[in-house]
């Protein structure tokens, strides 16, 4: 490119907030002019123009790939033609998705839900941009330093010794450097077909325990195509209902979604951005932000959340790594002492490995039966310190020998608990380490059948 | 926020003359956006800004304004290649057309012409500012100089409507 600004640098004109108009010409020599209303990012040389519609835009780029592109800056109103040649066309994978659900957001926005739907991303190299000459006005408002937010949050992370407080500061973070107080934590399931939340921001339920297929709204998307999507506005082909509904309509019982917690997400939320979290080339869960204001995330917002989830996801792994400490000789087994009171009926089906506290429900799957094993284990041997290790290794459980979730399981379930039950309290004790305390007995009931 | 919807093409008439209605007249000349595009010899396209518009009075003759300074290879193609697409668009209504001529040329400046660009910037402010977009924006999108303003004029050879609608991706050009 020659030596007009870059496009990294007029990203601002690319979010969608002012069409752009588009020059085309055909083979015989007759321009075509339109109107676009979303330019999109591709990369520090490449821009994508949706196709939606075989219209001329289309027939002409197909035989002659030259088009010329002006843009206005949706504040300053400074004036930028570009240059580009078509390239390809791309009808699935990343880009696609991405520029499918902000086109869902447009739409959606501009009463065109049904009209707008993408066929293909065209994707052009930028050639040239031009800053043409026309009078500006200043920002409304200066943009947010986000580097310096990134930077105080990652030293933050830096100083995280377990997942729990290392979920806990990102979550913080988010709300107080970033203005994004409505966040949260979901990491993947081991199936691979759903995420489960394992921590949440500014909600009135933390919504902890709930599940979200994978491939499905802008989460179970940014999980199954390892990129970032982001809405500007509310589009119901993204809601988190709509997903979680057409999910379990189409999938058997057997590989059912927890439905018992509700998910956290805002019932409107007119911006959301979900980012993958990926470490060690694998996808470990999503970051997701929402707001109920339109237009609150950008690309920079974007590119912000990437590099934290980047960190989130390193520290993560190094984290579980360093939970799988084994007790000491004599650990984990001080008597705990005898307790007065009417007993609480625990009751436990194997089947799916749900728990009842009494007639309200805790928890299922995993997280379900190593509470199970806890207070089992509790009754019959009097101990109520336990490490990550044993429950890995215990043939009871039967969990995978490298099952990166268990400290995110026993993070869940503390939550759960938490919320649920002022009489059974699971916590810390130390790296590694769980403490499990009751304030009244219990009474252990296994279910053969449900 | 429009993008290649349908495409009604209203052809040439009997006559051989393709003429804008009274109502498309008022409605090019209202306060909408308006882009021009031209190409030069290797069919490369060129698009600028026109900060207004007039049609003349028997309905085919259309010539827009535009700042020469923003508009310099657009005026070079136009004056090498005659040809030209001029697209409008009502903000706040979505309403879309796109006209087309074969000879487009640069004419002198009618008295007038750099009130009727201060007009049409004030009219587009005042469609966009319900959509929630500042004065400031609003007005600056259409700024100009008048020293540098020229006209370029063409006769109608043909008409789109481009506007959304139900039958959004239908192209119901005929074939010419």
């Amino acid at each position: 490119m020659s030596g007009g600004p870059s496009l990294d640098a007029i990203r601002p004109c690319l979010e969608g907030a002012v069409p752009a108009a588009i020059a085309t010409c055909d083979a015989a020599g007759t321009p075509n002019v339109t109107l676009v209303s979303q330019v999109h990012y591709v990369d520090p040389s490449h821009v994508a123009l949706s196709f939606q519609f075989f219209n001329k835009t289309r027939e002409n780029i197909l035989a002659n790939p030259q088009a010329t592109v002006f843009l206005l800056h949706p504040q300053t109103s400074a004036r930028y033609r570009l240059a580009l040649l078509y390239r390809r066309t791309e009808t699935e994978g990343p880009l696609f998705e991405s520029m499918k659900a902000k086109l869902a957001g447009i739409a959606s926005h501009t009463g065109m839900s049904g009209v707008f739907r993408l066929l293909g991303a065209d994707v052009y190299q930028v050639l040239d941009i031009e800053h043409v000459v026309g009078e500006e006005v200043p920002p409304a408002q200066e943009a947010p330093c986000h580097i310096a937010g990134l930077s105080r949050l990652s030293q933050r992370l830096a100083g995280c010794t377990e997942l729990a407080s290392l979920f806990e500061q990102c979550l913080d973070g988010l709300a107080g450097f970033f203005a994004m107080p409505q966040a949260m934590i979901l990491l993947l399931d081991p199936t691979g077909q759903k995420l489960y939340t394992v921590a949440s921001h500014g909600y009135a339920q933390s919504g902890v325990g709930s599940e979200f297929p994978v491939g499905r709204g802008i989460i179970g998307v940014a999980a199954q195509f390892r990129t970032p999507i982001r809405i500007a506005h509310m589009a119901s082909e993204y809601a988190y209902s709509r997903a979680i509904h057409e999910h379990l309509a189409e999938t058997g019982v057997g590989d059912r979604l927890e439905t018992e917690i509700a998910f956290p997400g805002l019932a409107e939320p007119h911006s959301q951005l979900s980012v993958p979290i990926l470490a060690a080339g694998r996808l470990l869960g999503v970051l997701h932000v929402e707001h109920a204001e339109p237009h609150r995330f950008g690309y920079d917002e974007e590119d912000c959340l990437m590099g934290l989830a980047s960190l989130l996801g390193a520290s993560i792994l190094a984290l579980q790594q360093a939970a799988d400490i084994p007790l000491e000789e004599g650990e984990g087994a001080p008597a705990p002492t005898p307790l007065l009171g009417v007993p609480l009926a625990v009751r436990y089906y194997p089947a799916n490995s749900s728990v009842f506290l009494g007639e309200d429900y805790l928890i299922k799957g995993v997280a379900g039966a190593i509470f199970w094993r806890l207070l089992s284990l509790h009754v019959e041997e009097q101990r109520s310190e336990f490490s990550n290790r044993e429950l890995r290794v215990d043939p009871a459980l039967k969990l995978p020998e490298l099952d990166d979730n268990l400290e995110a399981r026993l993070i869940l379930l503390q939550r759960r608990l938490a919320e649920r039950s002022r009489d059974i309290i699971l916590e810390k004790s130390g790296r590694g380490r769980l403490r499990l305390l009751l304030k009244r007995p219990v009474l252990l009931q296994e279910v053969a059948a449900r | 926020m429009v993008q290649n919807f349908y495409l009604f093409q209203f052809g040439p008439d009997l006559m051989g003359s393709t003429t804008l209605s009274d109502e498309q007249v008022r409605f090019i000349e209202s306060g909408v956006s308006i882009s021009a595009a031209s190409r030069d010899v290797r069919r490369v396209p060129s698009v600028s800004k026109v900060v207004a518009c007039r049609v003349a009075a028997d309905r085919r003759q259309v010539t827009i304004l535009v700042d020469a300074a923003q508009a310099g290879q657009l005026l070079q193609d136009v004056a090498g290649s005659g040809s030209m697409a001029v697209v409008f668009c009502l903000p706040s209504s979505h309403r879309t057309l796109q006209l087309k001529g074969h000879d487009a040329r640069q004419v002198p400046l009618a008295d007038g012409d750099a009130e009727l660009a201060e007009r049409h910037r004030t009219a587009f402010a005042d469609d966009l500012l319900p959509l929630g977009y500042a004065l400031p924006f609003a007005l600056a999108t259409h700024g100009f100089q008048a020293e540098r303003l020229r006209a370029l004029s063409f006769t109608l050879s043909d008409l789109f409507e481009q506007t959304p609608g139900p039958n959004a991706g239908m192209r119901l050009e005929p074939e010419a």
